[in-house]
């Protein structure tokens, strides 16, 4: 019996333990290096091990690259509520048709002191010229040079300051819309540190690309880098960040420490963010009105929770029979029941879906063309996708059990079945794809669910090799929208056959060495940007948009947002909402939505 | 027969035998009772249980009990193949092991262990990336089977090393018989009811290990099973949505089916062992 | 001339065959990833290729073919080409050359989907975190599953009729299910212990008070959702192995003797133990990719997650590091329980001191 009261002392060990360290950790906030109040908690933009710092480097770990302003800042950061520019390291910008140009803010500093210049600027643009390996790289199809000239403030009288010019690239792509991208997207670097780097490297490029950059970086945005691991990647704030007295009116943002914890699985956020230990997500969380209770809350309060900019769509391998025939494509299309998809795949965090490529809503509302939707759009019907299958001259064999069994062209020949590929384990696509293929082989149409390994997806998008594929192009709402979008759908300016790499239209529409070669569909696409007239522009659009909803060259299932942007309000109030939009639904350090940081307030302040 | 008669009499036995055929009768009797139906959306997502829906919806609005019966008849499929490969395999390699020793037995020791560090993730990505259907339930069963018979050859190996030394066969030899004779005519049936309890319990970690599988995202894509229901409960927000019929049962039937065939194994023990260990 | 040290002699043979099996197992590892159709540039490309035009992207897809060794180059570091233009690949022998060179000097390479964190870098910092969680489940788990089942064995009756039956179900159900049940319950329903991370998000890994204790309260529930399946597991295996030591002669003998209870028990748990250890030393070799699920459900910090991603991924220079990380784990844990066994078991001593 002895053994046994051993065992008991032993589980009342380990208890007591668990116990007294929870009444240690409930209690002893005192003792953490980071003080809860003083912290703001956000994740979703990290997923594995951290792996590098460097701005120079193809994928650096957040908050470096990507839409982040916490450390590198770009020139101008773009409002996506009402599509205005609004300064950042430069103050303003002028465009024409040949040149775009930005005024530099002559009170940018970096965090050694040393002034940010036009000659960073070019320096940033440049290395990518030098260096095909550079993230900015690019650039140069749609940037000719960058130029820089010094003119004299109007404002504050005798005081110089520089102008940047992009000239546009007139010879190859021509696209102005795409340079003004670049003023928002392109985070500039220092040159006076990382051409001291190259210089100790003897110029070797690649071996700075090596370089982690994670010590005491040179950096303009108003936080640094402190300290990171495998579990969460930490920034402390500047106090003496330039934008503090030049944007904000002598105020710092509020929390002093930005931690980006790095979670394993889905669930992770959730959990947190409703124990009120993450403050911001950017995650997909499902039916978020069941979290609403514990605190967790949305740009809206109702549906669809969430700002729709981007559309998750089928992309359909036009070079495969019966792929190949609109007539088909549009019978798929009906046959997909996009309210199921809203409501149960994707928790009704979109508006109804619409027919076409333009968003009824924001930015592109004006583009929207009530009339010719109606006129062209395909929406859900079931009798009508089998009528358009029976046009397209495909027959569908049921079984004698009444369900499918495959299908057959005009001459009676089987037709193989078709795949839908998506990625494994990205739920609300799968979701997606299993309602799709119900309503799909309800129409006759012999679909099926090609799940696969995210690794093989990524292979089989670019190389065309799939029939149809799951597929969010062209997510980010930048100043092209919703020219980016149409690009990356319908341009056939790159075409390759299948098996060679594509980065747009990966599902090979409109050939152009085809007899049936709509050659409208790139002319509109090359045109567009250099539209200056909004009549003409919405007319372009439209055009545009009625051949897409008339050639379904991909099926639109839903509209998503940029990011799934929810945050608690346990330990941090006032973020931008729909009632207070004072930013738009952006994580805290992403794009417009980093000047939350000098809004949000403390619970702990309040009490 | 009169081994039958002895282990109807051991009441583990019969606990055992009771519990397994409880799971296969849920599997393929009871869908006579229950429309058993995983493609149809019958209500809003994770629905609580109701009288029509008994254990409520899952993520997509699809009746659990539905996905319970098919998931079910998965996972005993997959264990029982994957049982049937990795026995096969392990009493063979084991037999030949044990019988012949030497470098036989170190080059099949060796294989054992290569089989042991070679992850069996890295096995299940590669062969279900070049396979056009991507992981079947059968892929599954076939990888869990051929990578899982390494402790049944050790076991087997160690009972038939033992009987090695035994005078029959000896005897066999002296009388011209080859290995192969021997093997079968004289190892094999002595450890036959080794083997078949070495069978359950593959079946039983067959079971187990495809769950595993499941919860970690490498499931089969085309089926339900057990597994996929628990992975996808997880992945669904079923823990922080408060809805435990998306994953509670189905850990539950896991467990029943396992312990059902661990109590067998152990009762069997109880019959079996005295006669091996004269 | 060993014939006189049998033990020596045992040790040795082992020794051998442990190391071919270790190459052999390198050389597999090594070649299994590559026998995919997957080829990780491809994978990075899918990430940063976006926007590029088509010449970009090639000469950006070459960069890295150069960088991560993919491709053969001539004497001036340019990458050679066929008579199309494409680069010529690196054949597998000549990269499994290269990393067979590069692992003796101690360099296990650079990640390709982590890229520029040195894979050695990667193990560094997983593998603590890796083996406090398992470690302390695993030994206690072994002890106490073994010291119950022996108990039980001993004992019989009322006690064995409970504890059997109850060990077979806990050793039966899956231990991410418990994981995911403790989460539910603990974490979300009850709110009184973490189920997210380590340690606490507002902490650093120091040896302080604060953290120790933050990280004894989230490894609660992690260590409980293996803990008690594992030492079910191991008293049911403990248990019958009692029963058939009981059975024998010396224990019957030594009970006659009158030799006190607690050392028969002692003999008795002695010898049942050694078949036990193997058991020990396996999960002990297993452990470092053994945590998967167990980090994914709690979001603990450890490598099994990685080492998934790798796989997916195609991240050559990870999968080859952590894989050559388990096989050394399941070999050295495999020899070391042979050299025991050769110094505790009489019998090992006779077969190889030849007759």
């Amino acid at each position: 019996m002895k053994r046994l009261n051993c065992l008991k002392l032993f589980f009342t060990g380990v208890l007591l333990c668990g116990l007294f360290s929870c009444q240690n950790s409930r209690k002893g906030s005192a003792e953490v290096d980071f003080p809860r109040e003083k912290t703001l908690y956000l994740a979703g933009f990290q997923w594995g091990d951290p792996n590098t710092f460097n701005p120079l480097s193809d994928w650096p770990a957040f908050p470096v690259g990507g839409n982040f302003n916490l450390m590198y800042e770009p020139l101008m950061v773009y409002n996506t509520l009402n599509g205005e520019m609004e300064p950042l390291l430069a103050s303003s910008y002028e465009k024409t048709d040949d040149v775009i140009s930005v005024m530099m803010d002559p009170r940018a500093k970096w965090s050694d002191g040393k002034m940010v210049t036009a000659s960073d600027v070019k320096f940033t643009y440049e290395i990518g010229k030098q260096y095909p390996s550079a993230p900015t790289s690019f650039v140069w199809d749609y940037v000719a040079t960058v130029t820089v000239d010094t003119v004299t403030d109007t404002t504050e009288e005798g005081r110089s300051i520089e102008k940047v010019n992009f000239i546009i690239n007139k010879e190859k792509r021509n696209n102005p819309l795409v340079v003004m991208d670049f003023l928002q997207a392109v985070r500039i670097v220092p040159k006076h540190y990382f051409t001291s780097l190259l210089d100790s490297l003897n110029g070797e490029f690649s071996e700075l690309q090596k370089l982690k950059i994670d010590k005491d970086p040179v950096v303009s945005g108003p936080y640094n880098l402190l300290t990171y691991s495998g579990e969460k990647i930490v920034l402390k704030r500047r106090n003496d960040y330039w934008g503090n007295a030049a944007l904000y009116g002598n105020r710092l943002p509020k929390p002093e420490y930005v931690i980006h914890p790095i979670y394993k699985s889905n669930d992770a956020f959730s959990i947190s963010l409703q124990q009120g230990n993450l403050d911001v997500s950017s995650t997909f969380i499902p039916r978020i009105w069941m979290k609403q209770k514990e605190g967790v809350s949305t740009w809206y309060k109702k549906e669809p929770y969430f700002v729709p900019a981007a559309i998750t769509m089928l992309v359909v391998n036009t070079t495969r029979y019966p792929l190949s025939d609109s007539k088909f494509r549009q019978a798929m299309a009906a046959a997909v029941s996009y309210k199921d998809i809203r409501e149960l795949a994707f928790s009704q965090y979109s508006p109804p879906l619409q027919p076409g490529l333009v968003m009824p809503f924001g930015v592109e509302e004006k583009y929207f063309a009530v009339d010719d939707v109606q006129k062209y759009g395909i929406t859900y019907d079931i009798e009508k996708a089998k009528k358009l299958l029976a046009e397209s001259g495909v027959k569908s064999v049921f079984g004698s059990d009444g369900k499918l069994s495959h299908m057959e062209n005009s001459k009676g020949e089987k037709l193989p079945t078709l795949f839908i590929k998506s990625p494994a384990g990205w739920s609300d696509w799968e979701a997606m794809v299993r309602i799709a293929v119900q309503g799909m082989r309800e129409a006759g149409i012999d679909v099926r669910e090609g799940f696969l390994d995210a690794s093989l997806y990524w292979q089989a998008m670019p190389n065309g090799d799939f029939d149809l594929l799951m597929h969010g192009p062209s997510v980010s709402v930048t100043p092209s929208q919703p020219w980016s979008r149409f690009e990356a759908v319908m341009s056939s300016r790159n075409w390759k056959a299948v098996g060679e790499k594509m980065n747009e239209n990966q599902g090979r529409y409109n050939n152009p060495d085809s007899k049936d070669y709509n050659a409208a569909v790139d002319s509109l696409l090359r045109l567009i940007p250099t539209i200056t007239d909004d009549d003409q522009r919405r007319e372009a659009y439209r055009a545009l948009n009625n051949i897409f909803m008339q050639d379904q060259p991909t099926i639109p299932l839903v509209y998503r947002p940029e990011q799934f942007y929810e945050f608690s309000t346990k330990k941090w109030t006032n973020f931008p909402t729909e009632e207070n939009p004072y930013a738009p639904p952006q994580c805290l350090c992403f794009g417009v939505g980093t000047k939350s940081l000098w809004e949000i307030k403390s619970t702990a302040e309040q009490e | 027969m009169k081994i039958l008669i002895n282990l109807l009499k051991t009441p583990a036995f019969v606990v055992g035998i009771g519990l397994f055929v409880l799971t296969l009768l849920m599997a393929y009797v009871f869908p006579v009772f229950y429309p058993v139906d995983t493609i149809t959306r019958v209500g809003m997502p994770y629905m609580g249980p109701s009288a029509q829906h008994w254990l409520g919806t899952n993520h997509l609005g699809i009746d659990m009990v539905s996905l319970l019966v098919k998931g079910l008849r998965a996972s005993l499929y997959v264990g029982l193949l994957a049982g049937i490969i990795a026995t096969i395999v392990g009493t063979l390699l084991g037999i030949y092991a044990g019988y012949t020793g030497g470098l036989q037995d170190d080059i099949i020791n060796l294989i054992t262990n290569l089989f042991i560090v070679i992850p069996q993730m890295v096995l299940l990505i590669l062969i279900s990336s070049s396979v056009k259907e991507g992981r079947s339930l059968a892929l599954i069963a076939f990888i869990i089977g051929a990578t899982g018979w390494t402790w049944s050859a050790r076991a087997v190996r160690a009972q038939s090393s033992s009987l090695k030394s035994r005078d029959h066969i000896s005897l066999a030899k002296i009388n011209g018989t080859g290995t192969f004779g021997i093997v079968v005519k004289h190892i094999l049936p002595y450890i036959l009811s080794y083997v078949f309890m070495v069978f359950i319990m593959q079946t039983a970690s067959g079971i187990l290990s495809e769950a595993a599988i499941s919860m970690i995202g490498l499931g089969p894509y085309d089926s339900v099973s057990l597994g996929t229901i628990l992975n996808e409960a997880m992945r669904n927000e079923a823990l922080t949505d408060g809805a435990w019929w998306a994953f509670i049962p189905a850990a539950i039937l896991v467990t029943i089916t396992a312990f059902s065939l661990y109590v067998l194994n152990n009762s069997m023990e109880g019959v079996f062992n005295p006669r091996l260990r004269k | 001339m060993l014939k006189r040290y049998p033990t020596l002699r045992y040790i040795l043979t082992r020794a051998g065959w442990y190391l071919v099996t270790f190459m052999v197992a390198v050389t597999i590892n090594f070649y299994l990833p590559r026998l995919g159709t997957s080829n990780p540039v491809d994978i990075i490309m899918a990430k940063v290729g976006a926007g590029l035009d088509t010449e970009a992207a090639k000469e950006k897809e070459e960069a890295y073919l150069k960088e991560f060794g993919l491709v053969e180059l001539d004497k001036s570091g340019e990458i050679i080409r066929n008579e199309s233009g494409k680069p010529v690949r690196t054949p597998t022998w000549k990269q499994f050359r290269n990393y067979v060179l590069m692992v003796m000097k101690g360099d296990l390479g650079t990640s390709f989907l982590n890229y520029p964190k040195k894979v050695g870098d990667m193990i560094k910092e997983a593998v603590p975190w890796t083996l406090a969680i398992q470690i302390p489940t695993i030994v206690l788990g072994w002890i106490i599953g073994n010291v119950l089942g022996a108990l039980a064995a001993y004992r019989r009756g009322v006690f064995d009729k409970i504890f059997m039956p109850f060990s077979l179900f806990i050793s039966a159900v899956p231990y991410f299910a418990v994981g995911m049940i403790l989460v539910y319950l603990f974490a979300i329903v009850w709110n009184i212990f973490p189920a997210v991370g380590g340690y606490a998000g507002g902490l650093i890994p120091t040896f302080s008070l604060s953290f120790f204790s933050s990280v004894i309260y989230h490894y609660v529930l992690p260590f409980f959702s293996v803990f008690l399946i594992l030492a079910g597991g191991q008293a049911i295996g403990m248990r019958s192995m009692c029963i058939y030591e009981l059975g024998t002669d010396y224990i019957k003998y030594a009970k006659w003797l009158g030799i006190k209870e607690n050392k028969i028990l002692f003999y008795m748990f002695r010898n049942a133990m050694l078949p036990q250890l193997t058991g020990l030393a396996l999960s002990l070799g297993l452990m470092v990719g053994g945590a998967l699920i167990t980090e994914m459900i709690f979001s603990y910090p450890g490598l099994g997650m990685a080492v998934l991603t790798a796989i997916q991924g195609n991240d050559y220079p990870l999968i080859q590091g952590c894989t050559l990380l388990i096989t050394v784990c399941v070999l050295v844990a495999n020899f070391t329980v042979d050299i025991m066994i050769g110094f505790l078991d009489p019998r090992v001593r006779a077969a190889y001191g030849g007759k």
